[in-house]
């Protein structure tokens, strides 16, 4: 039964992110049509629940457009190249206990790694295009993203410290009586704000600042290509929360020993939390500018986070307060 | 035939087929994607030799940092640029052969001088937690502290560079 769960596990995985990918847009719809006081989409089906379907149909047949002076076929592998990572950084992801895949030694720098991988897509997408606002649009990506991949990294080395292990698993298990976001909560702050900017997502969506930069990265993509850019934008949002939510908010434990509900529908619920935390971001911030946007990543948080270790090193030698720190 | 002997076959062929297309390619952005290619398959046999720590830095470090860094500086090349051809002579040729034939005797005599008797160790011992405390424990510690430093000043060191350039 095992090796046929791993062959089936992951096409049934991955059915489930299109899925989430496909309500998940719906949802962020709805979500700021509500907090700007419009209906949101709600022609297509009963509450407008066929709309990012009608969209991803809409999209698969239109025509397939390579720009004539574009280089054909990186052209063509840079949307693979950067949506392949993104469902690859889902093996090390453990959902419960039981549901998971790779359970890796090293998952936590596994994730790192591998998400890092994307921006090389999308530099590649960007240049190859020939267009000068994709080209700035992925200068500015790759910018940000190398950025804010410092302060991402130092920020969980606190829950690593406390936890004494880089595996996913046993970092949930280190939770079981109190969740990181507790003790680590400077980490926390500043692991959400960077891995929102390593989402691309508003504030942090200067790359594709459409007001300035027509699409960003993207511009010289059409159709099914176009799709893959933003399946993998919403991958990594379902990657990220999940990660999020094992690093700091306990994986699937259940909180207070309400152990009423299984473990799955707990990590669900708690991933739900910070999927919609993000949108409702989207929905309350304006943009920032480039360079605030830099000098905020090396100047506030990178100090922070550099803080946050010095401050979990000190505190696990302390008396009493060293209890919540192991 | 294990399914061990496939990958590490699969994985070689994409390392060498990665680094003779890094030299083939005349487009500088080939090159470099290649070559990402190649630090890619190097990780996936650090995998398959189960060190785990040694694959994922190598993907973090070559196949993620240094690849992009590299593209970043030649996204602002021109696009169809390609690299200047210049003939080589008959003598050019002789000499690149024997110094690549000198080469490949000396590195297969020190791979068959290499004392490979000993039996593979328990992979399972060399954890992520052994390699810390064999490098904060046992006296390593001072070299590794000098070595951030070294990093550390290098860091600034380009900083301060960077700025004085702004001012002029």
């Amino acid at each position: 039964m095992d090796w046929l769960f791993y062959i089936i596990g992951p096409i049934l995985l991955l059915g489930i992110m299109l899925g989430f990918v496909t309500y998940a847009i719906l949802f962020e719809r709805k979500v700021i049509g509500w907090i700007q006081n419009r209906p949101g989409p709600n022609q297509v089906g009963p509450w407008g629940v066929f709309q990012t379907v009608a969209d991803i149909f809409k999209l698969l047949t239109k025509e397939d457009i390579v720009p004539e002076r574009a280089d054909q076929t990186l052209f063509k592998i840079a949307p693979i190249i950067t949506f392949v990572p993104a469902f690859l950084v889902l093996a090390v992801i453990p959902f419960t206990d039981r549901i998971r895949f790779a359970d890796l030694a090293v998952g936590l720098l596994y994730y790192m790694a591998i998400s890092s991988i994307t921006t090389m897509g999308i530099l590649v997408g960007s240049w190859s295009g020939n267009n000068k606002y994709a080209l700035l649009g992925g200068m500015r990506s790759a910018a940000q993203m190398i950025s804010y991949e410092i302060p991402l990294v130092m920020s969980v080395i606190g829950v690593v410290m406390s936890a004494h292990t880089l595996n996913l698993t046993k970092i949930v298990a280190a939770q079981n009586e109190v969740w990181f976001i507790f003790p680590q909560l400077i980490g926390f702050v500043v692991f959400l704000i960077a891995s929102i900017a390593e989402l691309n997502r508003t504030p942090f969506d200067l790359p594709e600042a459409e007001s300035e930069l027509v699409a960003g990265y993207h511009v010289e993509y059409t159709g099914f290509r176009f799709a893959f850019f933003m399946l993998t934008e919403y991958a990594y949002i379902f990657a990220m929360a999940s990660l999020t939510t094992i690093l700091f908010l306990g994986g699937w434990q259940a909180p207070f020993g309400w152990t009423f509900l299984p473990p799955l529908i707990w990590f669900i619920l708690k991933f739900a939390v910070i999927v919609f935390l993000l949108f409702w971001l989207r929905g309350t911030l304006p943009r920032l500018r480039t360079d605030q946007l830099m000098e905020f990543a090396w100047k506030v948080l990178l100090p922070l986070a550099l803080f946050n270790i010095f401050l979990t090193a000190v505190l696990k030698e302390v008396p009493w307060i060293q209890t919540f720190y192991r | 035939m294990t399914g061990e002997f496939f990958a590490f076959f699969i994985l070689a062929i994409c390392a060498i087929g990665g680094a003779v297309f890094m030299i083939h390619f005349d487009r500088v952005m080939h090159m470099a994607l290649s070559l990402a290619f190649t630090f890619f398959a190097i990780a996936g046999l650090f995998f398959l030799l189960d060190a785990e720590f040694v694959a994922v830095i190598q993907i973090l470090i070559y196949a993620g940092a240094v690849s992009i860094l590299m593209l970043f500086g030649i996204m602002l090349t021109k696009h169809q640029e390609k690299e200047q051809t210049f003939t080589r002579t008959k003598l050019h040729q002789w000499l690149s052969f024997l110094f690549a034939l000198g080469f490949l005797a000396i590195l297969m005599s020190v791979i068959y001088l290499a004392p490979f008797t000993l039996p593979a160790g328990d992979q399972s011992l060399y954890s992520v937690n052994k390699l810390a405390e064999q490098l904060f424990k046992s006296g390593y510690v001072l070299p590794f502290e000098l070595t951030s430093l070294l990093l550390l000043v290098a860091l600034i060191g380009s900083i301060i560079l960077a700025k004085k350039e702004e001012k002029e």
